[in-house]
Order: C-alpha cells, then structure tokens, then sequence
C-alpha cells in the first residue's frame, strides 16, 4: 500500500463541518454553467466525485458576485440573486447524499473580465492598470463602487448558505479583485485602499466582515490566495504570508487554500496550471509555509495528480487538505480506490492540461483520457456488466481506442481479443510520448492495458491480423481500431520529405539544417521540433497558422514556445509550404507567405512535415462486405445510448463491424477514447 | 460338570470387572493430584447415560459409520459381559435363552470388533493414532468371540459344557488385554469419559446447550493459570484421560490444516502423558506440523510448555480460539480452555508471549487500543455520516459498539453501510466516541487475564453511566465478551449482532429488500458468532431476502472453518505452510461463490486478504444495502 495514506482519510473539522478525509477539488470552472445556473450536467460532475469518496468538493470557480463580474465568459456560475438558490440546493442533496461535502467560489474578477458580454458593463478595479491576459482597462473603482461590492459579496453568501453548501471561498488568487487590491502590480491608489499593505488588504477585510456578518458563526469561510506571485511589483512570499496569518489572527477566514504563481500574462497562466513538463507539487513549499504562519487549515492544488504525493503532502503537514482537481477529472474516484486497497486502478492525470485547455477557449472541460467525465448523464464512470447476451469481439488494433473498447467489451462481460500488430500497445500515443516533456502521456496507455490485461482481454501483441484470422475467432462483433498513418501532404515533392512520425519513431534521424512545416497546429510539430532541435538540428518551424502551435491549448502552448525560443528554433508563421525538390545533396524547399502571396526559398538537409493522418483502413474494407451493418454506425441510435441494430439482430455465424479513433478519421486520444466509450457501453 | 464353564464365566467377567476398578484407582489418585473443584458425582453420574447417548452419541455419528461402530463394540461387549456376570444366578445359568441372549450380544459386539479393525486396516488413516491401538481388536475378539463361543456350547451341547474351557481360556486373555488396554492404554477413555461426562466443566452444553465465555480469573491466586498438570482441576485431568484420540479435532483444526505448529489432538495427549509422567513417544497419532521436537518429558509438578518439557510453546499461540475441536469432539472436551489456561499461565507468570502480541497487550494498557491508535480516531471512518455521540446525559435506542474494526478503511466502509440501513430504518442510534475502550477480547484470549479485566471495569463502568436499551455491534468478538463475559463481572444488558437486528428491521418490514441477481454468494459464518453465539439463522435470512442465489460452503453452520484471525493468532507471529483465509476461499471457489458474505471485521480482512483471484468479500450490511428497496 502507498505510503502515508492513513493521513489522507483522517477527517478534518472546520466550525461544526467534518469533511470525512484530507482529499478535496478545488473550485473550477469546467464550462458547464447554464445560464449562470450549476445545472445537472454541472451537478453530476460533482456528484460523481462524491460517489467516488471525495471528502470536499468544491464548484463554481469565479463565481460572480457582481454584474460588472459576469458569468458569461466561462459559462460561469452567477450568484448575484436568489434565482441561483433552488439550484445550490439541489446540487448540496447530489454531492450530500454520498457523504462529500460541497462549497463554492465566489468572486469579483475586477480588471480580469470582459466588457463586452450580455451587461456591457465597464469592468473595475483599484486602479486603471491593465491586465495582459484579459487586455480589459478597468475603471479606478470609487469608494461607492468598493462599498458595493462589499454589498455584493456579503448578498452572495448569504445565498451560499441558504443553498444548503457548506461553506464557500472567496477568490485572492489569480489576479481576482480581492488580490488586485492586494498586490501593487494592479493598486496604485492613494486613498485608505492603496499604498502600505496594511491599506492594501483592508478591501478584502471589509468584504470578509461583511461576509460573515450576513452568514452568521455556523458557516464555514475561507479565501483562495497566491503564496507568491512570483513578479515583480506582485505580493512577496513576505507578503502573502502577512496576509494570510493578519486574516487568519483577525478570525476572518477558517481555511486559506493557496497557490503559487498569478495568471496575468499567457506564461504566468501556464506556470499556474502546471502541465506535465512541470515537476509534481511545485508550490506545495508555499502552502507549507503559509501552514506554519497561519493558524487556520491550509488547502492546496497544483499538479498534485498521485496518492502518494497527496498522502505525503497531508502526513508530512505541508498542508491539512490534499486537492486533486484535475486528478479527479481524470478519475472521480480515487479516493474509494484507494480505500479498497485498488490503488493500481486509479486512472492518474497525466497533466496534459486538455481540461483546462479547452475552457479558456469557451469549450467545456472534457478529459483527454476519460471520456465520462462531464458526460455523467449518460457515460458511466463504472461500467455494468450487460444483462444482454455475452459476445465474441474481435478488436483490431492495440492503440488508445482499440484498448478503451477492449476495456469497455470486457466489463460489460463480453470475451475480448484485441490484436497488435506492434510489440506493445498504444500506437500513436507511444510515438507522441518519445518527444521530449510530452514523455507523461505513456500513463494513458499503461493504465489502459493494465486495466485490459486484469480483466482477462486475450491481447496479442506483434499480431498483425488478417481478415482469415479474425473470422477464426467466430466474433459477433468486430472493431477496427487501425488508426492512422501519418500522411506526406499532398505537395509536389513529397516523396522527398519526412513526416515528424518518422522522426518520432526513429525512421529518420535529421541532422544539419531542417524545415518543419505543419498544417495541424497542435503539439505534433511543435514537439518534434523540440526534439531535432534538442539533438542539434537547426531548425525553421513553418506553420500557415498566424501562430505556431495555434490549436494548442493556454497552459501548453507557452511551454512550446518557451521551449523553441529557447533552443533557437525559427519561428515562421504564415507560411504555406509550396514544392520541395532536391539540389544536390540537399532539398529546396519553396515557402509562400499567405497574407503577401510572395515566396521564399530555403536550402535545406531535410524537410519534415506535419499533415496528420490518414486512415489504415484495408482490413476494414476486406471486412466490411462480410458483416452485417456494412460497417456503419447507426448514427441516432449512437446518440441515443441505445445498442447498435446489427449487434441486436446478430444470427450465428454472422458479425457486426465498427471502425472507431484515427481508423475513421484522424482527430486526437479524447475523440478515439470516446468513439470507443459511446460505442461499446451499449453492447 | 453341570454348570461349571458357566459359573467359570461369570466369574471370568467379575474378575475382570475387578481388575478394571483396581486399575482406575491410580487414575483416581493422580486426578486428586490436579485443583480441588468439588462436583456432585452421584448427581453426574445419573446424568451420564442420558449424556452419553444423546450428546457425545450425536457427535459420534457425524463420522460415517462410527455411531455403527461403537454402538456394537461397546454395546455388544459391555451387554454380553454383563448379562454373563448374571450368570452367578444358577436358574439363569441352566436357561438357553439366557445363552442365547449373551451370545447375541458377543455376536454383535465381534460384528463391531471387525469394523473396529477395518477402520486400521489395511492402512490406518492419518488422523488416527497406532500403538496400543493395533492389537487393541485381538483382545475385543478374543474376548467376544469367546463369549459368543461360550455361549454357544451352553445352547448346543449343555450337557458337554466342558468344551467352554477352551473359549473361556480365549476370553481370559482377550480379558487380561483389555484390562491392560483400560489400565494403561487408550480404552482408559471408557472410565475417564464417564468420569468426565459426570464432572463436565461446563454442564450447560448437554442438551443442545451452549456455553462458551472464558470464566474470570482470581487475580489474587498465587498460581495464575496453568504452568504445571497439577494446576488444572482434577475433572479437566480427567478430560485429557478421556481422549481417544478419534482425531476429529484434528481434522476440523485451521491452524493444523494450515501447518501451523497446533494440532488439537497431540495437544490433549501430551497434557494427559504430561499428567501421567509418561513419554512423548507413547502419543502415535499425528504431530503438532512443523513444530520443532521437545524433550517430551513431563510430570504432573512439571512444566507443559518449553522446549525442554512436553509441548511447544508455539502450538499454544497458533489456536486461534475458534472452538471447531471443541464442536467435533465426541468427548465434549474443552481444548480452547485449556489452552486459555495455558496461555495465561505463559502471560501472566511468565510473561512468555510473542514479541507482536506484547506489543499489542502493552498498548492496551497503555492506550485502551490495541494499536495505540487515538480513541478519537475510531470513528474517523464514519465521518461523512455524523452520527451522535451518546454522552452521560443523552440517550438512544441502539448503542452502536464499533470495535477496532472501525480504524481499518475497509471495515469502515461496512459501518456506513451500517448506519445507513439503520437511518433508512428509523433506528434511534449513537456510538460512545472517544469513550469506547477495546473490549479486552484480545487481551482475554492472548491469557492477559489481568489486562483484560482492567479494560472490562473500565468498559462496563462507561456502558453503565451511558442510557440505551440495547448494544447493537458488527464485531462478533465484541458481541462475546459484551454478551457473555461482562455480565459476571457486572455488565449485563441486551447486546446483538448488526445481522441479528438487521434481520428483525427486515422482517418487520421497517427495511424492505429486493433480492438482486449477483453470482453466487455464500455466507462465511464468523466462529463467534456461530459456534460462540449460536446465530446461524439470521445472517442467512438476510443474505436470502437480499441476493437471489446464495450457496453454502462445504464446512458451515457449526462445521465452519475458522478466517485464521481470531485468538490472538495474527498477532503472535505464528509460523505455518499455508494461510488460512486461503484455504477458506479455496472451499468458496470450490462451490462456485462470486461473493463472500461476511459478519466480522476480523473476517473481512483475513480473507479480503487473499490474493486475487477469489471470491469478492462483502459484508451482509453491505449487500443489504445494495437490496434495499426506498420506502
């Protein structure tokens, strides 16, 4: 058993609240608000992590106190009237009902917000500074303004606890009003608010007064804070520990849950959210110091993803709750696994920062590897043995989805055998994992075929299967999850270039000078030109995109950049590559810039591309004519969550096809995981 | 002439008889030698027929073919002996009924001769002892077929009875052989038995009955438990005499079955050879497993346990207390008293206990827990469901005793279970907090008599300043001693198993079950809640009101094999070949059970503790919740 974890289920009292264990999820915003209401699709999310043994869950990351701080730019919560209450209660019942205990975030995000939403309302703040991230220029808030957003904060708790949750933080973290005041990057004021941080934290006094003023002694208050800004003219370590212990001596927060770092710029932002490249628990230190100045519980979460270092982190008393939110997004029920001794089954985040990603682009939070989480009213987390008949299935293909459907097939109670034609499974995953910080991603592939392998799927590596082969097995039901080859585009010369698969997989080793071009915009290109240029190419990165790595996500393409800027590589966006031909030794290759239409040569030792992937479909073809679907799926009855009608009417000797993942059409692990999810929970 | 073989036969049998009461006299002797314990013997004795044909008679036909067996040998020999030892009557002697009726009965104690002999032959099973026991059917057949021989003349030729002589002459030596088998080999269990069917040390169990709490302790005595054979009461010397060595403990023993240095059979023959001061070499059944050899010697003012003395000192740390010897045994012998009076002897003179078990026992005195655990942390696993604490000024139905149990995440899980039927139920309940103490059952079966009671006044002084109507606990060993063991030392109220009230919530329709369609389960019966409690029905009606296809293992009821985790056996680093708990879910598998159901903490992490595969282990509160049915 993991070391410590008798401290991860030792409860923790806050006033009269008794949270069953140390392990907790910060508040969030998944992007699953509804007209600014936690509705059921945002409640089963929560709900799912209470089944699953969290002892606090909390929601409603930014939630707005204040119309000129509105709810809509991350479909966000509102609780600025009593509408919201029904809703609260509703959601306590869910996540009570399994023993979990629920609160909330409230805020005002000043300058951190955008004007041009539903209100346009002027966004505020202490002072007219601008924020890069939000590039929103706030108003310099006037002693009415202060006066009522203290109102404001005071009114939303109140509807926070006649909502039934069980307490609630307010937001210093990030660059939320609360700590604009505080830090002197956004206060420059002259009045009682602005100047020593004595007048500089008194905002956040009067709104706590006013808090428990309207929430009485029985309510549990806390504060979400930066340990360190880590910026220059931002709060000190000093500073933030000030704070913290002045607050918690004044008796007016009964926990602080703190982070490290602020979100004010793209890298800012990335260093917050910590993605793989980063090591585990980078700021627990500062939540560890905060712990022994201040005399109130400390919460903590940032890339706190195993049981053992959130069992340490509580045992070795750097922090009295362990938050594991973007583990819990991978899997809600860590917690009950590791309690039934099932610490191997736990699907652990490998900090691929999907999640986050995909909300700061207005997106819903989804999981790159579990694709039930957010979909909890209709993709199981646990998936039930069918009631049905038990199939034979014949998986084709080792990857990602491949394995999801094995997993799926197997649980349902289905005999299972999945063919591979290379010597381990994973298949595009395991190429993606070779380049440089993205080597975490093997974690996605490890727990899949472990999970594969314990529930009895006859796996057969280094079987390339054949039509003749797959007949043998007398399946019911055949899928084929091929996935896709990487594909040369459809340039003139493109016998002559490489793909960064190639590059990948050690089919070609560059050297010398190398033009990259991508066509996809995502980590593909960008972490294989990391690699050539970590192994001493010199390399150009072209992309057609107005940026490189566009379509990669906030908390990662940073540490893309960062990574290329720092290796010297060339960054040339706007540019479509034309024709490569060979002179000499060397390659020509003829680059068109798309805004001017001009073109420019480069004299190269190689070019790589990035055009995706086509789909390997033969076997499928061969396969298709035999089955009694065609291969297709029935789209509305997908949909629906109801079985396939060629699986239904399945007569002796006959079989269903299905294609899923990069088989069908080259998209990425989140979309294969659930091709196979949708598909398979319902035979 | 007339007559004369006959008279010569009835003479034969008193002499015989005469000899067998000479015989018993140093067997007497050495039995006054053990503790004064006075008991009615006329009174016993006129207990003893109904005794011996009811009770020992009902555990006696649980072998095949053994009832059959005894009946005749016994019967036949002991009928045929007596109505020839009437033929002093000379009207008797000249009637051929009266022949025909004692050769009937010699007729039918050779049948029993023979399936005695069968039972060694041709080759003696391993649970049966040899030695005297070989020749022991010569003498039964000399004696009975020349009984039935004699008989025979006397029906056939009265007139020329004087070819009796050459039977008589075969019957005087199967008599001299069975005098000696009674005198000093193992056909001394006939006397010994009656002795000890007379003078039982606990006379509640004839009749069905049921007796099995430890009994206190005189702390004050000068000799605390048993060091020596004169230490145990002069019946419980008698009850080791009795022991014919059927090998049935043997068979049904966890710790022998898993190679663990105990088997209860060596263990009852070397206290009485220790008794006797006779040699370990003249025990010839099978040995303790893998216990190391001993120097066999012993005495009645000698030590049992040591090295150098008659047993092992691990065989006394591998019972697990689990009272299956006690339940096979047709004698109705009390081994796991004996070995509770071994131990405390061990304990509490010599402080003779293994290294984990010290540690276990010094933080019960020190803590109240026996893993020095805070108070304040058991019920840290029922954290999500806030249960009232009862204090002195409170009160409640149900006080809910949570064991040590409770600090383990796993059995933790089967409390929620727990107190969320007996909410769904409307059961009034609290649990004492930080004022529960270890019950002491641990200390008690590990021999620390001392730190036992220390615990029990404390336990009982808490229980009597708290208001409740009744205890209600999911640890069977805390049902124990709370039930059986405190009300001596003062503590009596109503205490129940979880699957007891369960049970009665159910059937009186406050909790409504749907049975579910799982795999197979089959119901593990904890041995203190089964064999020490006698609750085998309530668990079962549970388990069939909430799943729909239960089985039952091979070894249930009372036959249940033991999880391995009770008496102090996990704490005393016992060494063995083999797990118990694997044993026990190898004969679940064997029947085909998915599930497990289970009524104890201790079970549930012995067996949960199985490497998979094996059957899933779930409490019955667990898989009733699972059937609930929302009102």
């Amino acid at each position: 058993m993991t070391a410590n974890v008798e401290a991860l289920f030792k409860p923790l009292r806050i006033r009269n609240l008794v949270i069953r264990n140390r392990v907790m999820s910060t508040s969030h915003a998944p992007g699953y608000g509804k007209d600014g209401k936690p509705q059921e699709r945002y409640q089963l999310y929560h709900a799912e992590k209470a089944k699953g043994g969290i002892g606090l869950t909390m929601f409603g990351g930014s939630s707005s106190v204040a119309h000129d701080s509105p709810a809509t730019p991350w479909n966000q919560v509102s609780v600025v009237d009593d509408s919201v209450i029904p809703y609260f209660q509703q959601f306590a019942d869910r996540v009570h009902e399994h023993g979990a205990k629920l609160m909330i975030q409230i805020t005002h995000m000043g300058r951190r917000t955008r004007w041009d939403t539903d209100a346009w309302l002027p966004v505020i703040g202490p002072s007219p500074r601008r924020e890069p991230a939000s590039r929103s220029m706030p108003k310099e808030m006037e002693i009415e303004d202060i006066r009522r957003v203290v109102r404001a904060f005071a009114d939303a708790a109140r509807r926070c606890k006649e909502g039934g949750l069980d307490g609630l933080e307010i937001s210093g973290a990030h660059g939320h009003l609360l700590d604009q005041f505080w830090s002197p990057s956004a206060n420059d004021r002259v009045d009682q608010y602005g100047g020593s941080l004595e007048n500089r934290m008194r905002f956040g006094i009067e709104v706590l007064t006013a808090i428990r003023e309207a929430v009485g002694e029985d309510f549990v208050v806390g504060m979400r804070m930066s340990g360190d800004e880590i910026l220059k003219n931002g709060l000190s370590q000093q500073d933030c520990l000030t704070i913290a212990s002045d607050y918690a001596t004044r008796g007016l927060v009964d926990f602080v849950n703190v982070i490290g770092g602020q979100a004010r710029d793209e890298m800012s932002h990335a260093v917050s959210l910590p993605n793989m490249s980063f090591p585990v628990a980078p700021f627990l230190h500062l939540a560890s110091a905060i712990r022994r100045e201040a005399d109130v519980p400390v919460f903590h979460a940032q890339r706190i993803m195993d049981v053992a270092t959130a069992a340490r982190a509580v045992a070795e008393g750097h922090v009295d709750m362990v938050a594991m939110t973007r583990a819990h997004i991978a899997d809600p029920h860590i917690v009950n696994k590791l309690a039934a001794g099932r610490a191997d089954d736990i699907r652990q985040c490998v900090g691929a920062g999907y999640c986050i990603d995909r909300i700061y682009v207005g997106g819903d939070a989804l999981c790159l590897q579990n694709a039930a989480t957010g979909r909890e009213a209709t993709m199981p987390h646990d998936v039930r043995p069918t009631t049905g008949a038990k199939h034979r299935v014949a998986i084709i293909g080792g990857g990602v989805a491949g394995l999801e459907a094995a997993r799926v097939c197997a649980l349902r109670g289905h005999s299972v055998v999945l063919f591979e034609r290379a010597n381990e499974t994973g298949g595009q995953v395991n190429l993606a994992a070779k380049a440089t910080w993205r080597e975490a991603l093997t974690g996605i592939v490890r727990w899949l075929d472990a999970q594969v392998r314990k529930l009895g799927v006859d796996v057969r590596i280094g079987t390339d299967a054949t039509t003749e082969m797959v007949r043998l097995e007398k399946p019911d039901i055949v899928i084929v999850a091929t996935g896709g080859s990487a594909w040369r585009g459809d340039l003139e010369g493109s016998d002559l270039v490489h793909t960064t698969a190639d590059v990948l997989s050690g089919a070609v080793n560059p050297s010398g000078s190398v033009l990259l071009f991508d066509e996809m915009g995502q980590h593909n290109a960008a972490s294989v030109a990391e690699v050539m240029a970590t192994r001493g190419c010199l390399v150009e990165m072209a992309t057609h995109d107005r940026l490189i790595a566009q379509e990669v996500g906030t908390t990662n393409q940073p540490i893309h950049l960062r990574e290329m800027y720092k290796l010297g590589v060339m960054m040339s966006p706007n540019m479509e590559l034309r024709e490569v031909s060979r002179e000499g030794n060397r390659l020509v290759a003829v680059l068109c810039n798309t805004m001017t239409g001009e073109e420019e040569e480069r004299l190269v030792d190689h070019v790589i591309v990035e055009c995706g992937t086509l789909p390997r479909d033969p076997l499928y073809m061969e396969l298709k004519e035999g089955s009694v679907n065609h291969g297709q799926i029935d789209i509305p009855t997908l949909l629906e969550g109801k079985t396939q009608p060629g699986v239904k009417e399945l007569k002796s000797g006959d079989y269903a096809l299905f294609r899923i993942g990069d088989a069908v059409a080259g998209r990425n692990i989140h979309a294969a995981l659930y091709d196979a999810l949708r598909l398979c929970k319902d035979f | 002439m007339l007559g004369r073989t006959g008279l010569l036969a009835a003479g034969l049998v008193w002499g015989a008889a005469g000899a067998l009461a000479v015989s018993a006299v140093p067997a007497v002797r050495r039995w006054r030698k053990g503790r004064r314990n006075p008991k009615d013997m006329i009174r016993g004795l006129a207990t003893v027929p109904r005794r011996y044909m009811v009770d020992v008679h009902h555990a006696v036909q649980r072998r095949k073919g053994a009832a059959p067996m005894h009946a005749l040998v016994a019967g036949g020999t002991l009928a045929g002996s007596v109505v020839l030892a009437a033929g002093v009557v000379p009207a008797l002697r000249a009637s051929r009924l009266y022949w025909s009726g004692a050769g009937m009965f010699f007729l039918a104690a050779l049948g029993g001769t023979y399936l005695v002999w069968k039972r060694r032959n041709p080759k003696k099973p391993s649970y049966l002892s040899g030695g005297k026991f070989l020749w022991l059917p010569n003498a039964m057949l000399a004696w009975n077929l020349g009984g039935a021989l004699v008989a025979l003349v006397h029906v056939t030729l009265p007139e020329q009875n004087s070819i009796a002589l050459v039977p008589l002459v075969l019957m005087a030596a199967g008599g001299a052989g069975l005098v000696v088998q009674v005198a000093r080999g193992p056909m001394r269990h006939a006397f010994s038995g009656v002795t000890w069917l007379a003078a039982h040390s606990r006379p509640e169990r004839f009749g069905g009955g049921r007796s099995t709490d430890l009994r206190p302790l005189d702390l004050a005595a000068p000799t605390l438990g048993t060091l020596i054979p004169g230490d145990f009461a002069w019946n419980i010397l008698a009850s080791f005499d009795a022991c014919i060595e059927c090998g049935r403990c043997e068979q049904h023993c966890p710790a022998f079955a898993a190679g663990q240095r105990l088997n209860p059979k060596a263990l009852i023959q070397g206290l009485a050879l220790s008794a006797r001061g006779e040699n370990a070499s003249a025990y010839t059944g099978s040995p303790a497993p893998n216990a190391p050899p001993t120097a066999g010697q012993g005495s009645m003012t000698s030590a049992i346990i040591g090295v150098d003395a008659m047993i092992h000192p691990d065989t006394l740390w591998a019972c697990t207390t689990c009272r299956s010897c006690v339940e096979q045994c047709p004698m109705m012998i009390e081994h796991v008293d004996a070995i509770v009076d071994l131990r405390r002897g061990q304990t509490l003179m010599l402080g003779e206990v293994r290294p984990g078990a010290a540690d276990a026992l010094r933080r019960l005195r020190d803590t109240g827990e026996s893993g020095g655990r805070p108070l304040s942390a058991r019920a840290d696993g029922l954290a999500s469901e806030n249960v009232p604490v009862l204090t002195q000024d409170g009160e409640t139905d149900v006080l809910l005793w949570l064991g040590d149990g409770a600090y383990e995440l796993r059995y933790a899980r089967t409390l929620r279970a727990l107190v969320k039927l007996l909410r769904l139920a409307s059961v009034n309940f609290a649990i004492l907090g930080e004022a529960e103490l270890d019950c002491g059952d641990l200390a008690r079966r590990l021999g620390d008599e001392a730190t036992f009671q220390d615990l029990a006044t404390e336990v009982i002084g808490t229980l009597n300043s708290r208001r409740f109507h009744r205890i209600v606990t999911a640890d069977p060993h805390a049902l124990n001693v709370l039930k059986n063991e405190y009300p001596v030392l003062g503590g009596k109220w109503e205490v129940l198993h979880h699957t007891t009230l369960l049970d009665e919530l159910v059937s009186s329709g406050r909790l409504k079950l749907d049975a579910r369609d799982l795999p197979a389960v089959a119901y593990h019966d904890p041995c203190y809640l089964g064999r020490y409690n006698g609750e085998f029905d309530a668990p079962r009606r549970l388990l069939a009101a909430a799943c729909k296809t239960t089985v039952e293992m091979e070894w249930h009821g009372r036959q249940s094999m033991c999880c391995g985790g009770g008496g102090g056996n996990p704490v005393s680093d016992v060494d063995a070949e083999l797990r118990i708990p694997d044993i026990r879910m190898g004969q679940a598998s064997e029947v085909g059970a998915a599930i497990v159901a289970v009524g104890c903490p201790g079970c549930t992490a012995m067996l949960e503790g199985v490497p998979e595969p094996r059957p899933e282990v779930k409490d019955i509160a667990e898989l009733v919740l699972e059937a609930v049915v929302p009102a």
